[in-house]
């Protein structure tokens, strides 16, 4: 009889610590949205702590029972894992949920490099991280238009669906020198940092159709460019170098020369029968032959 | 009789001495185990170097969380964390602070997969599975212990010397 009462004791014993166990019981919403909050559901009767901890949140309230718990929006900014714990008569029941980030806000825009020469294949490229306005990644596709301009210019756009929170692309510098504004946006959000602006410096390329003249000066010649411009059509800036090579019989002689007000000029002994090159970086011109042109 | 109780103290000793060495290997992680894949990357890729000096990076930053979280104390995490990433895990350790709570992780590695590295080689997007035990103490008492299989895309940028975590974001799946 002793044994059965004990055995029987024991069972009632289980069933209650079962049934108290199971009385307080979270029920964690499935989908929640960072900044927007969200309820616990929870039941049993009684008092308990609730704790919430995430990414950027430690929560601990006393709660009663059998009633919901509400998680306001600035509690639960930052997306993702979060654990809900109720602390009930010494034991503790915990359940994981998910934030998702909120609507694409903001935009973090890397742009390379800051300076490029004109008409360049692929020469320029444009990094953009999507976050909502709690600096949440996005991880869900969104459209980001970026576009290249130069004052003056018809723009270059072109709009790249994000992946996990980040859209990229490369782009042809255009064919005008001069700042370009390169802007990557976030189409149909209105904040201040939906849109950034970062500066690509375009400078001339390499100088194209390179030609000089000569003309005698006294016991020199005297041999200076047309102006020197890229194959855009952009005058290459002042300061560049060109390098003019006479050639004789006795040896070869180089002047290196700045371009000045678009052209370079460099004077040179005159030897008849000498042949004088002009070159600027790896961009080779005209020859002429003193006493007769090629 | 005698032998029973030498046999009971000796057992208690051990046990003891299990759990104390278990405490300080989970307050004082070792090195944590991370792999690298690099296959997914894109649109540039990997150097080795860069693949080398992720998973140095990684793990320390991860070192770094853990054991701040644990005693929530800034233990190096700036040498580790920016930006987002690192106001987020000052805010938590003020709270749980506040709360009275701190987490402790017994740490099993975590699986990184690049699935974007930046043309010019600046920052570089990763899937991390991490393998973690995790404990939530209030002062000494555990309020809740899992053991889990977590999901983290993360942003890392190259800042003075090294690869700092820029955003650490939990993901129910990649």
């Amino acid at each position: 009889m002793r044994k059965f009462t004990f055995i029987l004791l024991t069972v009632a014993m289980c069933w209650f610590a079962a049934y108290a166990a199971h009385a307080a019981e979270l029920s964690v919403p499935a989908n929640n949205i960072a900044g927007a909050g969200f309820t616990v559901n929870t039941s049993g009767t009684g008092s308990a702590t609730f704790f919430l901890i995430g990414p950027g949140t430690v929560l601990r309230r006393e709660v009663t029972l059998g009633g919901p718990i509400t998680i306001a929006g600035d509690e639960a900014r930052t997306a993702g894992r979060y654990v809900a714990i109720l602390l009930s008569g010494g034991e503790s029941s915990g359940k994981e949920l998910f934030v998702s980030p909120a609507k694409p806000a903001e935009l973090v825009f890397l742009a390379r490099p800051s300076r490029v020469a004109t008409a360049q294949k692929d020469a320029i490229s444009g990094v953009a991280f999507v976050f909502d306005e709690f600096k949440n990644l996005v991880l869900a596709p969104a459209p980001v238009k970026f576009e290249l301009s130069v004052e003056g210019h018809a723009p270059v756009a072109r709009t790249v669906t994000s992946r996990e929170g980040i859209a990229w692309m490369h782009m042809d510098s255009t064919h005008n020198q001069g700042p370009a504004q390169f802007v990557a946006s976030l189409p149909g959000a209105s904040g201040a940092e939906a849109s950034v602006r970062r500066v690509v410096q375009q400078v001339a390329a390499e100088a194209c159709n390179l030609h000089m003249k000569a003309s005698p000066a006294g016991k020199s010649v005297v041999v200076e460019t047309d102006p020197v411009k890229d194959c855009s059509g952009n005058p290459v800036p002042d300061g560049t170098i060109v390098t003019f090579t006479e050639t004789d019989s006795s040896g070869r002689s180089t002047v290196d020369a700045r371009i000045k007000k678009d052209v370079a000029r460099a004077e040179l002994p005159l030897s008849p029968g000498a042949t004088v090159t002009v070159a600027s970086g790896v961009v080779l011109g005209n020859e002429i032959q003193l006493g007769g042109a090629r | 009789m005698r032998r029973l109780q030498v046999l009971m103290m000796v057992t208690v000793f051990m046990c003891v001495t299990n759990w104390l060495s278990l405490r300080v290997r989970a307050s004082q992680p070792a090195g944590i185990q991370v792999e690298m894949a690099t296959a997914n990357a894109g649109p540039r890729e990997v150097e080795d170097t860069t693949q080398t000096a992720i998973i140095r990076d990684y793990s320390a930053a991860w070192k770094a969380m853990e054991a701040s979280l644990d005693s929530n104390q800034d233990d190096g995490l700036g040498a580790a964390f920016t930006g987002n990433a690192l106001q987020q895990i000052h805010e938590r350790m003020v709270q749980q602070k506040k709360a009275g709570l701190h987490t402790r992780f017994v740490d099993r590695g975590h699986k990184l997969d690049a699935v974007f590295y930046s043309p010019e080689g600046s920052a570089m997007q990763l899937h991390d599975t991490a393998q973690l035990e995790i404990e939530t103490l209030d002062g000494e008492r555990v309020l809740h212990s899992e053991n889990a299989t977590l999901h983290y895309v993360t942003l890392m940028t190259v800042a003075e010397d090294r690869w700092k975590v820029r955003q650490l974001q939990g993901a129910s799946s990649f």
